[in-house]
């Protein structure tokens, strides 16, 4: 019945749309077409939207839009937020404050993801000294990292708007606290393309048991072609999954049948030019060259006996530590952007684990060790100057005691905290041994030097030889960046 | 000034109708213009019909002329302004006025229609040159001028050009900028408002119609820094309300100038320096901007032939520009592990262009490095565990601009170290993992006192605490 009623409303149509109707539309419809090309999208003038250009190689390496003092980027996230008040931010008023009442005027108007009513403050709960040359303080839960103060440059007053970690760490690492926005490595790699042919550009190593809350999406390639996305790479076990050849088929097998299925994608991309099919036919590529490369420079086993006492690395385990040394392996080997997840920062004080008296001293000194030695064998193979690393968590951590449902906590803990956090960064033509940003007596707000998440991403584009408003991509209709429409390059840091 | 802020609180009808003329002026130029341009159309037979039109364009021209005029005057009265650059102003918009209702009577009465055309262009170049003056009586003279992109706009300020914070003129380099940027706009030369000007210390120090503004060494008592610290809603804050703001940074800056004594010639470095003013200044020393990369020449070069590169490209290097729009090239060989001295031939062609060379892991040996050896822009050469000796480093004497060398993991001894103090521009030299000895880099480093000669070999102390696992004790 139905299926008549449609093919009686069908031939109705038909018999409205007279050959005046089909013309006049026709004509309406390319003059339309022809002025939408002739204004071209919003910028008659600019050339700043066009995006890059692509080739059939969507990895191939670029140039830079000016010439980079950083080539490659080690970034060290700290999944769950470490915190600053027991690391790097050193506040004597707040030991004075310690068990005291928060003042209302701190409370007012702010929200909090778990404290409730009115918290107790929280003293620092480890002692600081200044170390190096230029004085910085650093906490006795980093007594290694603390020796190599002189080579990186403090951001102490790093500010966010998202206090849960899903959105935060999204906002951190895509620009964007919603889903959808690639993420800086894939932007740089998409940028940079991959410098060593047989490797990834954009590599991640996650540690701490645990993904990131935001999920695989902080290292998605978000709506670039899905070829710039992270790959992540295991610490323990095959490095990578479902790389090595199932049983029963040989190496010149696998060749062959890729060989044969890229010929076909070749075919449908000249047909449909569409990107993701250029994408898929490199990542065959890719993952066949990687059967061979990969397991050589993800192995640590082959180090000698004194890098690994310098890292604290033992083989074979997942641990942040065997993170560091391989991302050392990786930059060498020219991956552009190694991301490192490690969680369990967390620390609210709901258990031992997650507490600033026992767990975050556990998490420092699996750290301290690793991060202090990545640096140093950087800096020993003359690596350091054109790698640009980065430490910091998504935001902070309160100098207020957390009072999850109004209710003391069984250990201390300090809540998540967006108005002010200590990040640090080195290499790559960052100043050494300086600091920028100060926080007020207490740690509680940023008095002077604050940085937006966007300013770390403009000046780790910067570093990398990019303006970061003019690294875009065209998306629906316009052109999107890193970015967004913010983003200041943090000046004082740049040597 | 205060007065003027006096009267506006009271509120007077003089100061408030004065305050439209920036507002009104806008539209005489408009309709008096077109009053021209219609006249002159007209003229075309094919556009005479336009001819009727211009008589009430030019009546509503000249009635808006006749209104700024009086505007203006009002304005004028609360002073603050040079008096010669006002005067000029002020009868070039009368003449104006005057020549416009002249020409509506013309125009009216259909007397003297040869002189139509001539008499409006007149007008229109009168029109011109009360606009422009009356921009400079706002706007600063030279506002207009210090925007041209060609000829000898003023040459850009000092501060630009500080090139070391120490060595920079506390008054000539850092306040003077700031003034230039955020308060020449209404205390200079033309316009005086409070009777102050401030582009000079001289001025400065003489003060404006209610006294001196500055009071050496104790900012709190002076006009010149306690006006920018009222709140935002105090009249008597300066810049105004609306005007661009010093920010944080430049407060700080006039407050430390003027407790150090105002001195007109005192460098950074002979002042006292709170911490405050410490972090200030650091954040201006100037960084290498983005083009300003230290490993590129400055100068480009001229375009590397395709063939050449492709050439070296077939060897499995990658050859790249170190940026878009630029010549210089940057070479990597991470994956050319088989490249030796036979395929360095191949980068001959390209000595002129190569600046970054990155060999490491490669074949290439003494035989190469006499390649390399020919290119005289080259700035970073990393040799990683290739198998460079110390008989081929002699050949990198003639590489005058290389910076950073690498040579981890090859066989070079003191030998050959003692061979690299004729590159004198080396400042990074890596030598982690080779067989040069601490007497010889002792040697060195005397030799070439700005050289950093990273040894490698780290270690880092094994602390009781790498293995304290944190606990809560099991009561």
């Amino acid at each position: 019945m139905s299926e008549k009623l449609i093919h009686e409303a069908n031939e109705q149509a038909a018999r409205f749309f007279s050959r005046r109707h089909f013309l006049r539309d026709c004509i309406g419809g390319l003059g339309a077409t022809a002025l939408g090309t002739m204004l071209g999208g919003c910028n008659l003038f600019s050339r700043s939207g066009d995006g890059l250009p692509q080739s059939l190689n969507p990895l191939a390496p670029h140039a830079p839009q000016f010439p980079a003092r950083a080539k490659n980027v080690i970034y060290l996230h700290m999944a769950g937020a470490p915190s600053q008040l027991e690391m790097f931010d050193y506040k004597p008023e707040l030991q004075k404050l310690h068990n005291q009442l928060c003042p209302q005027s701190l409370l007012e108007g702010k929200k909090f993801a778990f404290i409730r009513g009115v918290p107790k403050m929280l003293g620092p709960q480890a002692e600081f000294k200044q170390h190096g040359q230029s004085g910085a303080w650093v906490s006795d839960h980093l007594p290694h990292f603390a020796s190599l103060v002189d080579e990186v440059s403090f951001l102490k007053a790093v500010q966010t708007d998202q206090f849960n970690h899903g959105p935060a760490q999204l906002f951190m690492h895509t620009g964007s606290a919603r889903l959808g926005r690639p993420s800086i490595g894939a932007w740089v790699t998409y940028g940079l393309g991959t410098e060593n042919s047989n490797l990834p550009g954009f590599v991640v190593l996650t540690s701490g048991g645990k993904t990131p809350d935001a999920g695989k999406s902080v290292w998605g390639s978000g709506f670039l072609p899905s070829v710039y996305q992270g790959v992540q790479c295991r610490s323990k076990g095959d490095p990578v999954l479902f790389l090595t050849d199932p049983n029963g088929m040989d190496r010149d097998l696998r060749y062959q049948s890729i060989h044969a299925i890229n010929e076909v994608n070749k075919q449908e991309y000249e047909t449909f030019k569409d990107p993701e099919i250029l994408s898929r036919i490199s990542q065959y590529e890719l993952a066949y060259k990687m059967q061979i490369s990969v397991p050589g420079v993800m192995d640590i086993a082959d180090e000698p006996e004194y890098i690994h006492q310098l890292y604290g690395t033992q083989p074979g385990k997942e641990s942040f530590a065997n993170n560091c040394l391989l991302a050392r392996k990786l930059v060498e080997k020219g991956v552009r952007f190694v991301q490192l997840f490690d969680w369990g920062w967390d620390a609210h004080g709901t258990d031992e684990g997650l507490s600033i008296d026992y767990g975050l001293r556990n998490k420092c000194r699996e750290i301290d060790r690793p991060m202090s030695a990545l640096l140093l064998d950087l800096k020993q193979r003359g690596l350091l100057d054109e790698t640009l690393v980065v430490w910091g968590g998504e935001f902070g951590r309160t100098p207020m005691q957390e009072n999850r449902d109004g209710k003391e906590m069984p250990f201390m803990g300090r809540d998540h905290h967006v108005e002010a956090f200590t990040m640090w960064m080195a290499g790559g033509g960052i100043r050494k041994g300086f600091t920028w940003g100060e926080t007020d007596e207490i740690g509680f707000g940023a008095v002077k030097g604050k940085v937006a998440v966007h300013d770390i991403h403009a000046t780790m584009l910067q570093q990398l030889g990019f303006d970061h408003e003019k690294l875009t991509y065209h998306f629906q209709g316009r052109p999107f960046r890193l970015t967004d429409v913010g983003g200041h390059v943090i000046n004082e840091i740049i040597s | 000034m205060t007065d003027m802020i006096l009267q506006a609180q009271q509120g007077s009808w003089s100061l408030f109708i004065g305050r439209f003329h920036p507002l009104l002026v806008h539209l005489p130029i408009g309709m008096l213009i077109i009053a021209f341009i219609l006249e002159w159309m007209s003229r075309h037979r094919r556009l005479a019909f336009l001819a009727p039109s211009v008589l009430p364009v030019l009546i509503f021209g000249s009635l808006s002329a006749i209104a700024s005029c009086i505007a203006g005057y009002l304005l004028s009265l609360t002073g603050g302004y040079d008096e010669s650059a006002l005067a000029l102003h002020m009868w070039l918009g009368i003449a104006v006025a005057v020549i416009s209702v002249l020409l509506c009577v013309l125009k009216r009465y259909t007397v003297f229609r040869k002189g139509w055309l001539p008499v409006s262009a007149l007008m229109v170049l009168l029109l011109s040159a009360a606009g422009h003056f009356g921009g400079n009586l706002t706007h600063g003279e030279d506002y207009l001028t210090a925007a041209m992109p060609f000829g000898n706009a003023k040459k850009s300020s000092p501060s630009s050009t500080i090139t070391n914070i120490e060595e920079a003129k506390v008054y000539e380099q850092l306040v003077k900028p700031i003034l230039e940027q955020k308060c020449y706009g209404c205390h200079n030369e033309q316009k005086l408002k409070g009777g102050l000007r401030l582009d000079s210390l001289t001025h400065i120090r003489r003060g404006g119609e209610h006294g001196p503004v500055l009071k050496d060494s104790i900012p709190e008592a002076s006009e010149l820094y306690k006006r920018l610290i009222l709140s935002d809603n105090d009249d008597r804050r300066m810049p105004p309300k609306g005007k661009p703001q010093l920010s944080p940074q430049q407060v700080e800056i006039i407050y430390w100038w003027i407790a150090q004594g105002a001195s007109a010639t005192a460098t950074v470095k002979e002042l006292h320096k709170s911490p405050r003013i410490q972090l200030v200044l650091e954040s201006l020393q100037p960084s290498a901007g983005p083009g300003n990369n230290p490993f590129v020449p400055q100068m480009d070069a001229k375009a590397a032939s395709a063939k050449d590169i492709a050439a070296l490209e077939g060897t499995g290097v990658k050859v790249m520009p170190v940026a878009a729009d630029n010549n210089y090239l940057m070479v990597n060989a991470v994956n050319a592990a088989s490249f030796g001295n036979r395929e360095a031939a191949l980068l001959l062609p390209l000595k002129s262009q190569i600046v970054w060379l990155k060999l490491s892991g490669t074949k290439a040996g003494d035989s190469a490095l006499a390649v390399i050896g020919k290119m005289p822009q080259l700035t970073r050469l990393q040799l990683e565990n290739t198998a460079v000796t110390d008989a081929g480093l002699p050949a990198l004497a003639d590489c005058r601009q290389l910076k950073y060398l690498n040579l981890t993991g090859t066989r070079v001894t003191d030998k050959g170290l003692v061979t690299l103090q004729k590159n004198k521009a080396l400042r990074e030299l890596f030598i982690y993992k080779t067989g040069i000895t601490a007497e010889a880099i002792g040697k060195m480093g005397k030799l070439m006192p700005d050289l950093k000669i990273d040894t490698g070999g780290y270690q880092m102390p094994t602390l009781v605490t790498d293995t304290t696992v944190y606990r809560k004790a099991k009561s």
